[in-house]
Formats: C-alpha cells, sequence, structure tokens
C-alpha cells in the first residue's frame, strides 16, 4: 500500500491539528468499516489503521499501533480516555506477552488449544486479538466465543465492550438462550455453548462465523462437548474456519490429541500462558473427619481466630448446608467476637439459586476492625462449587475443602437423573486450592487426609456427557442431521445404555420413527429449548384444547420451584400453599398459583409484595413468565395453536390432567396395593413414595410425575392423578400389554383393557 | 453390623438394577445402535480414534455412586458397631493371651495409666495452654524450622502445561516436610522432650511447629492429657511419614509383621511393633488387630486402608480452645477448635450468669442498688 507508511507516521506523530482534520473528513465522508475492503486501494480511506493490515497476516505491533491510535479503528469515533486506562492494565495481563505467539500460531494452524488459568486475561484478550488478525469487517464473518454460563456470557461481552470502546450490542454483542443482543454491526459475538449448538441446528456449516473461540473447554459442559465433535467435523470441510479451544486446567493434551482432524495428523498445537498464580500451601487433616461440616466450621473459626489477614472461601454441597453453616459460624463468631477481641467477619452464602442481588454482595469488601487497630475483618464465604471456576472472588487467601460437591448422576436403568453429594476429583481439589493463590500466597485446609485425596479421589471430574440423560441431545444431534450416532466422535463417549435409553425415550415419545429417524413431531420439538417431554406434551397439547395451560405448566416446571418454605415459617407457608392447592394434583396447583399471581399483576397490586405475602418466589414466577413470552413466541412460528377449555367446563382440569400424560406417559406410577403409600413406576418398577412436598392428600391408584428424586429414599416430585384409560388411549405403544413383565402393572393393565373393551362392546351393540 | 446398631430399612425392589431392561436385546435403543455397527461391548465414538485412549469406564457403563446419607468426612467410616469399648481393663490379659512379651505389656500399661491421669486431670482442674515458642537447634531459637524453602518449591507460578507434574511436587514438598519433621523428631533431646510435655499438656495447635513438638512428644509417652487425641494423631503422621517414602506395600507389609509377631513373636517383627507401640496408643492398637485379624483374608493394603481411615476418636475429644493460641502464621496442621471445651466454658458462664440472676444479693451488687 502505498501511503501506509505516510498513515503509519501520521497515526504516531501527528499532533492536534490534523487529528481534528482527519475527524472531520471522516464525518463527511461517512466513514463505514463494513465498507472498507471496497476501498482497499482508495487513499481517502486510508486512514483508519486497519487498512493496511492483513488479515491472517497481522503482527502484534500492528494491533498495537492500531489500538494506540486515536480513532477506535471499529467505530472511527474518537478513543475516550478510559479507554487508554483499560488498555494499560490490559497490556500488563500475562497473555499479552504471549500477542506475537499466539498470533503466529494462530496464522499457521486451523485448531489451537490454548491453556491459560484463570487470571491470565484469555476470555477477555483473545477474542480481541482474533479481531485484530480476523478482521471481520472485511468478509463479514464473525468471531464467536462460547461460554458454558450466561452470566459469564454477559459480563464478560460487556467487558470487552468497554475495553474495545464500543457500545455493547453493536461492534461487540452477546447472544444467550432468552436474549439476543447483537446488531448488524456485530463482529465479535460472546454466546453461550447451548446457543451456538442451536444456531447451529439452522447452520449446519456455521457459515457465519470466521473463527470459532471454545472457551472454558475444561468445564466439558455437554453442550461444549457436542460442539467440539461438531467443530472438528465441519472443520474438515471448511477450511476457512479457526478454532481455538481455551480451558483452563490440565488435560490439555487430551484436549491437542482429540484435535488432531486425521488420525495419522499430529496434535493440535497448544500455547500455554502462566497464570498469575502465588503458591498455595496444603494441609491435610491427619485423620478422616466425622462430621465434615462440623469440621469445616471449626476450621473457619480457627482461620479467623489464628490466621492474619485474607477472606475465606468454604466449599459446601447445597443450599441448606450452606445456610446452616453460615448460621453456626455467624453465632460462633458473635461469640468469639464478644469474649475475646477476634476480629468481624462477614458471612455470604453463595450458590446459584441466590438472587444476584445477594450474589453480587460476595464482592463487598471485609468488613473493617471493630476498633481503630483492632484485629483486621475479614469476609467469609460459602460457596458450592461454582467458585470452583466460574467466580473469581479477589481477596481470598484461605480456601477449606470439604471433599464434597452435589454432582448430577443419570442412571440409564431406573431413568433417574439426580443431583448427589459425591468426592470430588483430584482435578477439582486442585482447582479449588488455586482460588487461594489469586492475590497473594495462600493456604488450603482439606478436610481429609493425604490418603483420602490420593485413593478415593478420580483424577478428572466427569464430564457432563457421562452423568445426564441424553434424550435432548441425541434429538439434538438428529436435528443436525448426524446420522452415525455410534460412531458420533464424541470426545468422551457416553456409556452405551445411557444412549440406548435415549433413544428408545424418544421413539416411544414418536420423536424418531421406528427407523431412527427425525419425525416431523421430533423435528418440531428440537426447536423449543426444552426436554422431549416437555416439548412433546406442549406440541399435542392442542389436541386436549389446553394449550394455554400447558404453556403455563411447562414454563413453570423449567424454572426453578415457586414456593418458599422457610425454616422458621413452614406452618404459613404451607397453610399459604392449600390455598392454591388442587385435589388432583401439584401441576394443577402449581396453575392454580400462576394464574392467582397474574391475577394479582393484572388488579395492579404490587406483585412482589403479593408474592411474598403468599411464600411464592417472585423471582421464578417472574422469569417463569419470561420463559413462557419465548416459548410462545416459538409455538407461534410453529403455529401451534393456543386455546383454552372455557373454565365453566367441567373437563377444564380433566383435559389438563390428559394432555400431561402425552409427555409424560413414560413417568407413571402405580400404586402397590390399596392400603400402600408405595409406588411402583411403570416398567422400571422401581418402588418410590410420594415427596412430602405435595399438596395432594387423597391418595390415588395411578399417578403422573415430573421428577424422580433421590436421597435417603426414593420420591416422585410433582404429581398428578391420572386415570389409567388414559394410558392405553395416549400411549398405546407404550401401553402394550405385551410388553410388560409379569406383576401387579399387568395385571392390571389387562383388567383394564377387559374393561374398556366391554365397555366399546355395549357402545356397539347399543 | 451390630445389633445396637442403628437400623436402616429400605425396601428393595425385585430388580433394583432393572438388569431385565439392559438384558433385552430387543429393544428399539439396542437395535439401533446395533444397525449402526455396535457391538455389546464397545465403546461409542469414533473408530480407531487417537484419543481412545483418554477414555474413562464412565464410558462403558453408568456412573455409579453411593448415595451419602450422612455427614461422615472424605474417608471416614461408619462405626459399624464392630468396635467395643470399655475393654481397657482386659487389655494386660489379653494380651498376655495374645502372646506378647511383658516388656510390650508394661509400656502398653503405663500408656494406659497415663492416658487414664490426664484425662483426670484434665476434668479435675482443666489444662494449661502453651505459645510455642520455636525450637531451640544448637545454641539459637528457631521460628521455624526451614519448611518454607521447601514449601515454596510448588510455589512457582504454575505453568498449566506442567500442572501433573507439579501435583507431584506438591507431594513431595510435603514428603520432605514429614521427612524433616521425623528427623527433628530424632534429634530432639528426649528428656528434655519429656520434661517441657509433662508441665505443658501441649495442646494441639494449628503450626507446623507445633505439629512437630506434637509428633515429636509422640515418640515419649504421652503425658498431655490431650493424650487420646494427639496419640491417634501421631499415630497417623507417623503413618503419613511412612507412606510417602516407602511403598503402600511396604506398609501393608509392616502391619503383617505385627500380626506375626502377636503370633510368633520374631525378633523382626518385634522390633516394628515396639516402634509402632511407642507411637500408638494402646486403644488404637487393639483396634488395629483386630481390623487386621478381620483383613486377614482380605488384602493387606485395604486392611492398612481401613485402619487408618477409621481412627476413631475425633477432633472433638482434642481440648482447649486452640483459637486463643497466638499462633506464628507458618502454619501445619490446623486443628480445629475443639468444640467440647468451648462449650464448657460457655456454659459454665452461663451458669455463672444465672446463678447471679437468681442471687438477690449478687443481683443488687450488679445494679448497685443499697438495700
Amino acid at each position: 500500500m502505498a501511503d501506509s507508511s505516510r498513515t503509519n507516521k501520521r497515526s504516531s506523530v501527528e499532533g492536534e491539528a490534523q487529528d481534528s482534520k482527519r475527524i472531520k473528513t471522516n464525518g463527511d465522508e461517512k466513514y463505514n468499516p463494513y465498507l472498507a475492503h471496497l476501498n482497499e486501494d482508495n487513499g481517502n480511506y486510508s486512514n483508519s489503521p486497519l487498512d493496511k493490515m492483513h488479515r491472517h497476516n497481522t503482527t502484534a505491533l500492528e494491533a498495537s499501533r492500531a489500538e494506540d491510535s486515536d480513532l477506535n479503528p471499529w467505530t472511527g469515533r474518537r478513543h475516550s480516555e478510559n479507554y487508554f486506562k483499560i488498555l494499560k492494565t490490559r497490556r500488563d495481563l500475562p497473555v499479552h506477552k504471549q500477542r506475537q505467539e499466539f498470533l503466529d500460531m494462530y496464522h499457521s494452524t486451523q485448531i489451537l488449544v490454548f491453556v491459560g488459568e484463570t487470571g491470565s486475561g484469555k476470555t477477555t484478550q483473545i477474542p480481541q486479538y482474533v479481531l485484530y488478525d480476523e478482521l471481520p469487517q472485511t468478509h463479514g464473518k464473525l468471531i464467536a466465543c462460547t461460554q458454558p454460563r450466561r452470566v459469564a456470557a454477559m459480563s464478560v461481552a460487556q467487558r470487552v465492550a468497554n475495553e474495545l470502546d464500543v457500545q455493547l450490542g453493536e461492534e461487540v454483542g452477546y447472544s444467550i438462550r432468552f436474549e439476543n443482543r447483537t446488531g448488524p454491526k456485530t463482529l465479535l459475538k460472546y454466546m453461550t455453548d447451548g446457543q451456538l449448538l442451536r444456531e447451529a441446528m439452522h447452520d449446519p456449516e456455521m457459515s457465519r462465523y470466521s473463527c470459532i473461540i471454545l472457551d472454558e473447554a475444561h468445564e466439558r459442559t455437554l453442550a461444549t462437548d457436542i460442539l467440539m465433535a461438531l467443530l472438528k467435523e465441519i472443520a474438515q470441510r471448511r477450511s476457512d474456519l479457526k478454532i481455538i479451544v481455551m480451558s483452563a486446567t490440565l488435560d490439555a493434551q487430551k484436549f491437542q490429541t482429540y484435535f488432531s482432524l486425521r488420525k495419522e495428523d499430529p496434535p493440535a498445537p497448544l500455547l500455554a500462558v502462566p497464570g498469575r498464580t502465588f503458591p498455595v500451601e496444603i494441609f491435610y487433616t491427619p485423620e478422616p473427619e466425622r462430621d465434615y461440616v462440623e469440621a469445616a466450621v471449626r476450621t473457619v473459626l480457627q482461620i479467623h481466630a489464628v490466621e492474619p489477614e485474607g477472606d475465606i472461601l468454604l466449599f459446601l454441597t447445597g443450599e441448606e448446608e450452606i445456610e446452616d453453616a453460615c448460621r453456626r459460624i455467624s453465632l460462633e463468631v458473635d461469640d468469639m467476637v464478644r469474649e475475646s477481641d477476634a476480629g468481624p467477619m462477614s458471612i455470604y452464602p453463595l450458590y446459584g439459586t441466590l438472587p444476584p442481588h445477594q450474589q453480587q454482595k460476595i464482592f463487598d469488601k471485609a468488613p473493617e476492625p471493630l476498633k481503630k487497630g483492632g484485629r483486621p475483618g475479614r469476609k467469609c464465604i460459602v460457596a458450592t462449587n461454582i467458585a470452583e471456576t466460574s467466580l473469581t472472588i479477589d481477596g481470598i487467601v484461605y480456601v477449606v475443602d470439604p471433599g464434597f460437591s452435589k454432582q448430577k448422576i443419570y442412571n440409564p436403568r431406573s431413568r433417574v437423573e439426580s443431583l448427589l453429594v459425591s468426592p470430588i476429583s483430584k482435578a477439582s481439589a486442585q482447582q479449588r486450592a488455586g482460588r487461594a493463590g489469586r492475590t497473594r500466597p495462600g493456604k488450603c485446609f482439606r478436610l481429609y487426609t493425604e490418603k483420602a485425596f490420593k485413593k478415593e479421589l478420580i483424577e478428572q471430574t466427569y464430564p457432563e456427557i457421562l452423568r445426564s440423560n441424553l434424550s435432548n441431545t441425541i434429538l439434538e444431534l438428529k436435528k443436525l442431521g448426524i446420522e452415525d450416532l455410534v460412531h458420533f466422535d464424541f470426545m468422551d463417549p457416553p456409556a452405551p445404555e445411557t444412549m440406548m435409553r435415549a433413544l428408545e425415550e424418544l421413539n416411544y415419545l414418536a420423536c424418531l420413527d421406528d427407523d431412527g429417524n427425525l419425525t416431523r413431531l421430533g423435528s418440531m420439538a428440537s426447536e423449543f429449548p426444552l426436554d422431549p417431554g416437555l416439548a412433546v406434551m406442549l406440541i399435542s397439547s392442542p389436541e386436549f384444547y389446553c394449550s394455554n395451560e400447558i404453556l403455563s405448566i411447562t414454563s413453570l416446571l423449567s424454572v426453578p420451584s415457586i414456593w418458599i418454605r422457610p425454616n422458621n415459617n413452614r406452618k404459613r407457608a404451607d397453610e399459604m400453599k392449600a390455598q392454591f392447592a388442587h385435589p388432583d394434583g401439584d401441576h394443577l396447583t402449581l396453575l392454580n398459583a400462576y394464574h392467582a399471581y397474574k391475577g394479582a399483576e393484572q388488579n395492579g397490586e404490587d406483585v412482589k409484595n403479593w408474592c411474598h405475602e403468599h411464600f411464592l418466589s417472585f423471582r421464578h414466577l417472574s422469569s417463569a413468565d419470561n420463559v413462557r413470552a419465548q416459548l410462545k413466541r416459538i409455538m407461534e412460528v410453529n403455529e401451534i395453536e393456543l386455546i383454552s377449555t372455557p373454565f365453566q367446563n367441567k373437563d377444564y382440569y380433566t383435559n389438563i390432567r390428559r394432555a400431561l400424560l402425552a409427555g409424560f406417559f413414560m413417568q407413571v406410577a402405580m400404586r402397590e396395593s390399596s392400603n400402600s403409600k408405595v409406588y411402583k413406576t411403570v416398567k422400571d418398577d422401581q418402588l418410590v413414595l410420594i415427596h412430602p412436598s405435595t399438596s395432594v392428600t387423597n391418595t390415588y391408584d395411578w399417578v403422573v410425575y415430573n421428577e424422580f428424586v433421590l436421597t435417603t429414599k426414593q420420591y416422585i416430585r410433582t404429581i398428578t392423578n391420572i386415570r389409567p384409560e388414559w394410558l392405553l388411549e395416549i400411549a398405546p405403544v407404550y401401553y402394550d400389554v405385551d410388553s410388560f413383565e409379569k406383576g401387579e402393572i399387568k395385571s392390571a393393565l389387562v383388567r383394564l383393557n377387559e374393561k374398556v373393551r366391554r365397555r366399546q362392546a355395549m357402545k356397539g351393540g347399543r | 453390623m451390630g445389633l445396637a446398631g442403628a437400623k436402616n430399612k429400605r425396601r428393595l425392589g425385585n430388580d433394583p438394577n432393572n438388569t431385565k431392561w439392559s438384558r433385552n436385546t430387543e429393544s428399539f435403543g439396542q437395535r439401533m445402535l446395533r444397525s449402526q455397527g455396535w457391538e455389546p461391548g464397545q465403546y461409542l465414538g469414533a473408530k480407531d480414534a487417537s484419543h481412545t485412549e483418554y477414555h474413562s469406564e464412565a464410558s462403558t457403563s453408568h456412573i455409579r455412586v453411593v448415595l451419602k446419607d450422612d455427614m461422615l468426612g472424605l474417608g471416614a467410616k461408619r462405626n459399624n458397631g464392630d468396635e467395643c469399648t470399655g475393654l481397657d481393663a482386659f487389655q494386660h490379659l489379653l494380651g498376655r493371651l495374645n502372646g506378647k512379651s511383658e516388656e510390650v505389656l508394661e509400656t502398653e500399661k503405663r500408656e494406659r495409666d497415663n492416658l487414664k491421669l490426664n484425662l483426670y486431670l484434665d476434668r479435675k482442674v482443666g489444662t494449661i495452654r502453651f505459645v510455642p515458642g520455636g525450637f531451640l537447634v544448637g545454641d539459637v531459637v528457631k521460628d521455624k524450622l526451614d519448611e518454607d524453602a521447601a514449601n515454596s518449591s510448588d510455589g512457582t507460578a504454575r505453568d498449566v502445561s506442567k500442572e501433573s507434574r507439579e501435583d507431584s511436587t506438591e507431594t513431595e514438598s510435603v514428603e520432605k516436610k514429614s521427612k524433616k519433621r521425623k528427623a527433628e523428631r530424632d534429634d530432639t533431646d528426649r528428656d528434655e522432650e519429656k520434661a517441657r510435655k509433662k508441665e505443658k499438656k501441649t495442646k494441639r495447635r494449628n503450626t507446623d511447629s507445633e505439629a512437630e513438638t506434637d509428633s515429636a512428644s509422640s515418640k515419649d509417652k504421652k503425658k498431655e492429657k490431650k493424650e487420646r487425641k494427639s496419640k491417634k494423631r501421631n499415630a497417623d503422621s507417623d503413618k503419613g511419614d511412612a507412606e510417602p517414602t516407602t511403598s503402600s506395600k511396604s506398609s501393608s507389609k509392616r502391619k503383617k509383621d505385627k500380626e506375626q509377631a502377636a503370633d510368633e513373636s520374631s525378633d523382626d517383627a518385634k522390633k516394628a511393633k515396639k516402634e509402632k507401640k511407642k507411637l500408638k496408643k494402646q486403644k488404637k492398637e487393639r483396634k488395629e488387630k483386630r481390623r487386621k485379624d478381620r483383613a486377614v483374608s482380605e488384602s493387606g493394603s485395604e486392611s492398612l486402608e481401613n485402619s487408618s481411615k477409621e481412627t476413631k476418636p475425633r477432633k472433638e475429644d482434642k481440648t482447649p480452645a486452640d483459637s486463643s493460641v497466638s499462633t506464628p502464621s507458618g502454619s501445619g496442621y490446623l486443628t480445629p477448635v475443639t468444640t467440647s471445651t468451648r462449650y464448657l466454658a460457655r456454659s459454665r458462664f452461663i451458669a455463672q450468669k444465672k446463678m447471679a440472676f437468681a442471687d438477690t444479693a449478687a443481683l443488687n451488687q450488679i445494679f448497685m442498688i443499697k438495700s
């Protein structure tokens, strides 16, 4: 380029006067970065420092120069003061030192594995480095960066928009399940991995993107796993698509091997950036603990008493346990403060279902000493394993790790997916310990012996794909056009039984035909971001004249429980719930509560207050409302009718109960005998009890249930009474008597068949 | 499980694992997979992919977990009622019947007596706390042994690609530590230690140095009222010491040796036994033996694991509120505050308050009312 050297000089040397002139020209010409490539040889537009850079041939120096220029190369506007401030901190990040190295590798390979610990700046910086290299405005293809969590996608996008000095939603945007904040100008897009997967269903070649960055790949979410396999396949067809897999931990080798496209290829190249971490001293207990919560509480107190300043992070397994521990710690700390001169300590719980404003509190400063010169205060965060990788809290110096977390487990034989407390993995224990070394050297107290660490913990946490019901995933894969599921290139293939179960469920739901092909129903069901059962129920609800109601129930079932039952006010909460109770089932109770909520909203009441009075969760109700709106939109697109049976009609509730069966006929239980409280699930023959949270007081012989809960006993939760005749009518294939094993259920069905036949014969005879 | 154990009745169905389903070769799922070339016993996933070496067993069958319905910490085993208590009085007799030498029996007896004495003293007059004041090495008192150097070895900025190696450095440093501890123990003058111990009733503290003194002290007879606890601990730490250096196999061998000693008292075994005994509380020993006997049929290593895990007494019987001890920041084992004494002190405090409220004279005094 002829004038490149001139521009160069200008951007670095030129003074204010010329700058202002340039801006003026800019304004006149309506500089548009999207059209820049049309004018590549036209000197008039060369004032953007990007013009002299060539895609896939840039250097860190060029990019830095572009970043340093007074004009924002992406918008053509002047950089704000703040921009340069942020730029300076960005240049201090560990990744920055290796920018050139990164670019060199990026240019030389199609798939790159990038390892950088949390704190290296990879999530915010790498996509920008790619942006300055891909120069998406020249060819119109976007850069995507996936995140496992919605919150991360949103907050990182905001951060990067600030760093680039652009508006969020314009050049930098994000897209998550129920929210899309991108525009026509968007060049860099953060999104959840699930969202990219959904996009892939409609764009199997991912043709909108020139580079896809999979961040936090070490978390191995279901969607990331599928995306990796998918991208690996696409990469072989589309040589122009670049892929970066970013991981924070160890098993980089596994990623490298996996991403050698053909067997004879060498492993994908790896670039590692050291994080900014300090040493963490690790302590084990000399002997196993009797009660890990008790031990954890004591450890926290002990740290508070004797260790120097620094915040504490304690890992526990679930909401109840965390709240309990918080209570105990704060009681004891109060005592300590009263009886000796211990410093103040603020204690914050942290778990997924906590309202956001309370989650924010963990970033508050530790309390000041009680008196001047007194012992320093500290904060103690009691968290689930969300604090393990996803969230960085500065100031943590002590980590207390009892070695447990709640993990999802799926058993394809009993078809139960449940969250169970189980030992963590070694990798995750190291990750937890690492949290102590973010700001200065820290300590990690493990409440187990070193022997237990070595012998009882598995090496790596099992990826989600091995722990989940796959029916939704299989449906997505089918929709993506993957025919050969057996040889689909999973990084960790799921157990064959799990896949069999998924296929079988989809077949019964009529999402797959008997040859394993996607049916129309299945294709439609895959449009919904729901489990296939729920989706099928929703799609077939118009046949039962109650799609409005089923839509509401579906939304309510896809958010966390709307019932609040505070420990100190259980009785009152139960009374309030009883107001909404429907004798026939919990699904209907949910619906009643939702209708009451909408009623209160329409009456112009203060809904928040109303919810509080009625012990309902405003947050979850309103998010159900939001989900409902989204699902409604999808239904409209798919031309699914929205209808209701008139409320006065005696079949109003009957229709709803029947419609439930259309999606949940595989989740039915029959009472064992007339005076027993034990139910037996159909086909899988698991003995279950009805969860005590139910509002149903009668005992019915047949119930449909929403979930199977495994605690000390096996429970079914959210149940509704059904009539067995409906089963034969709605799901004749599943309830084909011949497919049942001998037992109470089979004989009940045989009797039922007999009855139905007789009734029909009578009708016919008449 | 003993008869007195908590009963946990649970009804199981005829086929809780639903093998009926998994054996059914006619199911739709199985048909589909077979039609695409899958054979039972094979992994799913790409054919001869290079990453198959990384597949775990969870890719063959679903993950099985044990339902956890208690608060037991990692590695702790439930007391199934097969460990009896109150056999102290018979230890001597039983020991003789088991063919232990008089000498050994004597030491065991002394240990028991010490424990009793300490417990008594603890109950009667309480304990005094001491603050660690460093180690006298030659003529100089050192705050800490040069453990920091060892620890910092894993402290270098972590290079992720080396992460796995790092694990080993971590354990290495632990190893170093424990070795040092051992060495330390040997070095310290025993008498001096003993004397110190006697007046000290040292309680467990957070610091390494503390742990060291403890383990050192453990070698001597336990005088501490904390005895029980610390002994256990010592035993444990002893085991810990041995572990990194010797393979688990060898340690299991050690155990077996012990067992032999019980029967035939071979020279070698006796020696090992003695060493152990010094370190271990008698109760524990008893337990171990029982366990061992039980485990003979099982593999040696397994029994070892059990034994170390089952060490009974908890932190709770550990004594005083360590929290009030000011310890140097370089820490070792963090010993949680013992609740018992905390509660003890607190309940005493509450009782005093109550008494004061009940007593009008005292109340008047408190509120400065002249009667």
